[in-house]
């Protein structure tokens, strides 16, 4: 018997639809080890539960949903290759996240030099957005767009996906007190657009 | 006591974290996100398989690596052997022209015979 298969015994250990983040570390760490023996099972129900976490951590990153999956499917592609590097004591999500977070930025920076060459019209529009016909909602968005993605990233990181500021620290690279200061300086500059879109409404 | 700097207050915004969230909002529908495993293992598999492609098993390497060596050696020694025949028949050309089958070189060669000779006679 696998170990994967064992660890399905195990209940709770491979991940259902229904709780993708709910995770204990032990299941965690026999999955990772798993994985490292070359059990595919093993990082498929590691995928399935960090990708919706890694969806949340690119999407933050990228301009658009489109980049957002395809640095998903980058960063587990290269997390696969460079398993045997992991240490299974490590927390397997901050690793993860670290490279969906490099990933996300390797593809902005594509998109920056393809931009360069495009007309404006090309940026790519967010996710199913229904209410993006909303003027504030439009403003908001544009207002985003100009933020410096290290501040996006830690505006959406922060407020939305509820990263702690050392998560996000880890995840992109930089220390906490930068974390924190790029929060307070997206926040204001959001702040003031959604004051200004309301003075007008 | 000094009290550590945690940089600038921040002040949580309730309207703009709603309105963030609602922009920022991931696809809630499970199947896009079945797909999107679905898409991640098969790249994942393609990949192994490109890289199990390009990679060599170890003794296939070695195999290949003797047998290319030996071939540098056989051909070596072909191109010293042809070289000693050809060094031979000049001489033999200088001490013994009659021993000299002209007619047979210049056959294989397609030249005339005082082509054949010259050909003897400088080596080449």
């Amino acid at each position: 018997m696998t170990a994967f298969a064992q660890a399905k015994r195990s209940p709770g250990l491979v991940p259902s639809r229904a709780r993708v983040v709910a995770e204990r570390p032990a299941d965690e760490r026999a999955l990772v080890l798993a994985a490292q023996r070359g059990e595919r099972e093993a990082f498929s129900a590691l995928v399935r539960t960090h990708e919706r976490r890694a969806y949340a951590v690119a999407r933050a990153i990228v301009v658009n949903h489109e980049d957002a999956e395809d640095a998903v499917q980058e960063a587990f592609l290269h997390a696969y290759r460079a398993l045997h590097r992991f240490l299974p004591d490590q927390a397997f999500g901050a690793w993860l996240h670290r490279i969906v977070a490099n990933a996300a930025l390797d593809i902005t920076r594509r998109r920056k030099v393809r931009d360069a060459d495009e007309l404006p019209e090309t940026v790519a529009s967010p996710f199913r957005d229904p209410a993006e016909s909303s003027e504030l909602r439009r403003r908001l968005q544009e207002a985003l767009d100009t933020l410096p993605p290290r501040q996006r990233a830690v505006i959406v990181l922060h407020d939305v996906e509820g990263f702690k500021h050392a998560e996000i620290g880890v995840t992109l690279g930089i220390p906490e007190g930068t974390a924190r200061s790029d929060l307070h300086y997206a926040r204001s500059q959001l702040r003031e657009v959604l004051g200004s879109v309301r003075s007008e409404l | 006591m000094t009290q550590e700097y945690r940089g600038p207050e921040l002040v949580r915004d309730d309207d703009l974290t709603r309105e963030l969230r609602s922009i920022y909002a991931a696809p809630s529908d499970a199947s896009w996100w079945d797909a999107l495993e679905q898409r991640i293992n098969a790249r994942i598999d393609a990949a192994v398989i490109a890289d199990e492609w390009w990679t060599v098993p170890e003794r296939w390497m070695r195999a290949g690596l003797i047998a290319a060596g030996l071939a540098v050696i056989v051909a070596g020694a072909m191109i010293v052997r042809s070289q000693v025949q050809v060094t031979r028949m000049a001489y033999q050309t200088v001490v013994d022209p009659a021993s000299m089958d002209l007619p047979e070189v210049a056959r294989g060669a397609a030249m005339t015979e005082q082509q054949a000779r010259l050909r003897i006679l400088t080596g080449r």
